[in-house]
């Protein structure tokens, strides 16, 4: 695109609202203007969208289709030959003011041939269109409503496979219980100073489940507000946590993934592992209770051994947006490396689910009757992880 | 609730005795003002159409009759009732708000926070049986914590040092105040989200005119957008239906902010959040720059607003998604910068 010559200073002053440079024309015009325009302006950046939303209308008449796209595509022609034409005739910085109405006869050149390709080269718009073209390539045009980004999680996919394959060696069991239809909601325990889990069990359904559904899970909101991570972690998947999140994600029949210990649980230090803390306050049983959700109990193993936590500072870090710091054996010592995770034997275990059907969505507002379903989700999470622990001969081979 | 977004508009138009015939309009001058002028002009159940503004709307026709009057002025309290009780209007679209920031900021709270008031006690005054305000979801506030779809009950947290949203705050508040003061009138908010289209000027609009974009360096918020002629048609739409209530009037859909520079064909140009906000708030101070700091918060967190109450409620359906509101405005953009299409001087 070429620079643009509007002026675009707010309108400051006696007007009831600021802008008023582009008032539309006289007269009876408003939307019906507007939505002819529509029709009329040339869609380049995405000729299929504007001929889907007129196909309402004419997806019937393939003549008014081809018309319709032909004379897209000379509007198109138009467009272009008319902004060659200007960067051709006419020096870019001081365009002169009056410009003739039929542009200046081109200078004689061989036409498209060697110097239209080295002007092209030169000139600073092919490479800005090259860019805008190359934005895109990581990313799909559209994402859903919480950011899940498809075409970048493929991306990075490799890496996350590579840890669920090679690193943690993730072994699955009980994958039928997870149904195959509607909404359900995968309560699991939340393990290692940096969350892995949630990624690893979106993964496991991916690839274990017959119909290899998508998990989203909550995030601690936590995360969203550092740069780069709140981005990424939505990009790849995660939702951040709240009842309004996940109640609509429920509503969509989705399977959704939640940590009820939260931050409590990222923070549990190494003597206290595989130790499940509060449940929150019962947010998730009341979720589930509200939209009918049946609960299956997921116990990760493995995960809680990935960084040690010796201690956990908590002194000052406030005033950096963290919570706490936390002490392994080699994080801080060895700076940023010291954060990678050990190669633990992880495997995650899927539970019978917990089917609440039997309670009215009423029960949502009942605190004895969630504090009593906390426990019975609680503790089928705490068994599963016992008996694997017991089970269990060596951390790192499982 | 759901019957009214089922039956026809012509049905569900303020029962048979309480039809909307007269409508005023504040801020008729301006972009949404002028295009809702132009199009109850065109409706033939409408009888009149009261444009109130500094000056008159180009859009006024026959229907129309213009009262130039400055809000901002003390005496334009009685000066409006006098012209509603004289036209006998029945609802009023309140729309004389700013859609950029102004250093202005004496003035723009007269016309907004101040203006309001006294539209609203005027409107109490002659009885006016409608009042639909015009509102911005960014009032809300952009937070990390806020869900990622915002429902009509969620406060707004808007930062309210910043003149921009404490005016359209307090508007609001005095619309609520006339709701519950005069039970007889019908009070509609409309919180729409930034306005995109080929022909609509605000301050987002500045923001992505410009070549380099600046961003936030490692944020990549959600974003929607609203069609300015979806925006048009909800509040003709709340001036004919009787929805008493506040609405998000969004466009479908969310789009991350880098898709948004992408597809508008500019460059990001990440910048670390403490410098911008540095940088930006040096630039307003001299001028230099479209907003002050407290809108970078904008391009860091999410602020989306949840569509299905004005959906269900209110029987608002968008005619354009957020990328095809976006798309039409990109397109407009490259048809002005090749000068195909000529702006308008007003």
């Amino acid at each position: 695109m070429t620079p643009k010559k509007r002026k675009r200073s707010p309108a400051k002053g006696r007007s009831t609202k600021a802008p008023r440079r582009r008032t539309p024309p006289p007269g009876p015009a408003s939307t019906p203007v507007i939505a002819a325009e529509k029709a009329d302006a040339p869609t380049a950046l995405d000729p299929a969208s504007a001929a889907t939303a007129q196909s309402d209308d004419y997806s019937e008449d393939p003549d008014v289709t081809a018309r319709m796209h032909e004379l897209e595509e000379r509007l198109d022609r138009m467009i272009d030959a008319h902004a060659r034409d200007r960067r051709h005739g006419e020096p870019p910085p001081p365009p002169p003011a009056p410009r003739p109405t039929p542009p200046p006869p081109r200078p004689a050149l061989p036409p498209e041939g060697v110097l239209e390709t080295a002007r092209e080269l030169l000139s600073a718009d092919f490479y800005l269109r090259k860019w805008g073209r190359m934005g895109l390539r990581n990313r799909s045009q559209e994402v859903d409503d919480f950011g899940h980004d498809p075409v970048y999680e493929q991306k990075v996919l490799p890496f996350f496979e590579f840890l669920y394959e090679k690193y943690f060696r993730v072994e699955v069991r009980g994958m039928d219980h997870v149904p195959s239809e509607g909404r359900c909601l995968l309560v699991a325990n939340h393990s290692g100073t940096i969350p892995f889990d949630g990624i690893m069990l979106r993964l496991a359904v991916r690839r274990e489940h017959p119909l290899h559904r998508d998990v989203r899970w909550l995030a601690e909101d936590v995360i969203f507000h550092f740069p780069f991570l709140g981005s990424f972690t939505a990009r790849v998947g995660a939702v951040r946590a709240c009842q309004e999140n996940a109640e609509r994600l429920l509503h969509h029949d989705a399977l959704v993934a939640v940590f009820p210990e939260g931050m409590k649980g990222i923070g549990k230090l190494f003597k206290d592992r595989y130790k499940l803390q509060r449940f929150g306050r019962g947010g998730f049983v009341k979720l589930c209770l509200r939209t009918r959700t049946p609960i299956v109990p997921v116990a990760i193993v493995g995960g809680e051994e990935t960084n040690p936590m010796l201690a956990r500072v908590e002194y000052l870090t406030r005033a950096f947006g963290v919570p706490y710091l936390p002490v392994t054996p080699t994080f801080p010592a060895l700076g940023a490396v010291g954060l990678l995770p050990a190669p633990t034997k992880w495997k995650i275990l899927f539970g019978e689910p917990i089917d609440l059907e039997e309670y009215g969505a009423e029960s949502a507002d009942d605190e004895v009757l969630v504090g009593r379903l906390t426990e019975r989700v609680r503790g089928a999470i705490q068994a599963t992880l016992d008996r694997a622990l017991s089970e269990r001969r060596s951390v790192w081979f499982g | 609730m759901s019957n009214v977004a089922r039956s026809g508009s012509l049905a569900s138009v303020v029962g048979a005795s309480g039809k909307v015939r007269v409508v005023a309009v504040t801020g008729a001058a301006s972009f949404l003002g002028s295009h809702l002028v132009g199009l109850l002009e065109e409706d033939e159940r409408i009888g009149r159409v009261v444009a109130i503004d500094i000056k008159a709307p180009q859009s006024g026709g026959k229907k129309t009759r213009s009262y130039e009057l400055d809000l901002t002025l003390s005496a334009a309290e009685t000066r409006v009732a006098e012209i509603l009780t004289a036209e006998r209007v029945d609802a009023i679209a309140h729309l004389a708000f700013l859609s950029s920031p102004t250093h202005a900021t004496a003035w723009s709270h007269e016309l907004e926070s101040v203006g309001t008031m006294r539209v609203t006690v005027a409107a109490r005054q002659a009885q006016v049986r409608k009042l639909v305000l015009w509102s911005h979801t960014w009032l809300y506030g952009a937070h990390p914590s806020n869900p990622n779809f915002l429902t009509e009950k969620h406060p707004l947290r808007a930062p309210t040092r910043e003149p921009y949203f404490a005016d359209k705050m307090e508007a609001e508040d005095q619309a609520r105040k006339l709701a519950q003061r005069s039970p007889g009138t019908t009070v509609t908010i409309l919180r729409t989200a930034p306005i995109l289209g080929p022909m609509v000027n605000n301050v987002f609009t500045h923001y992505l005119a410009r070549r380099l974009v600046p961003t936030m360096m490692g944020f990549d918020p959600l974003v929607q957008f609203l069609h300015e002629a979806d925006a048009i048609a909800a509040i003709h739409l709340a001036l004919l239906r009787d929805v008493p209530g506040t609405f998000n009037i969004v466009g479908d859909g969310v789009l991350p902010l880098s898709t948004v520079i992408k597809l508008a064909g500019r460059i990001a140009l990440p910048i670390p959040h403490p410098l911008a906000e540095t940088l930006v708030g040096l630039g307003w101070i001299a001028q230099l720059t479209d907003a002050p700091p407290s809108f970078l918060k904008y391009l860091r967190f999410l602020c989306v607003a949840d569509a299905r109450k004005a959906r269900d409620v209110m029987g608002f359906r968008p005619a354009y998604t957020s990328r095809e509101a976006l798309l039409d405005f990109v397109n407009a953009e490259r048809l002005r910068a090749n000068r195909l299409l000529s702006e308008t001087t007003a």
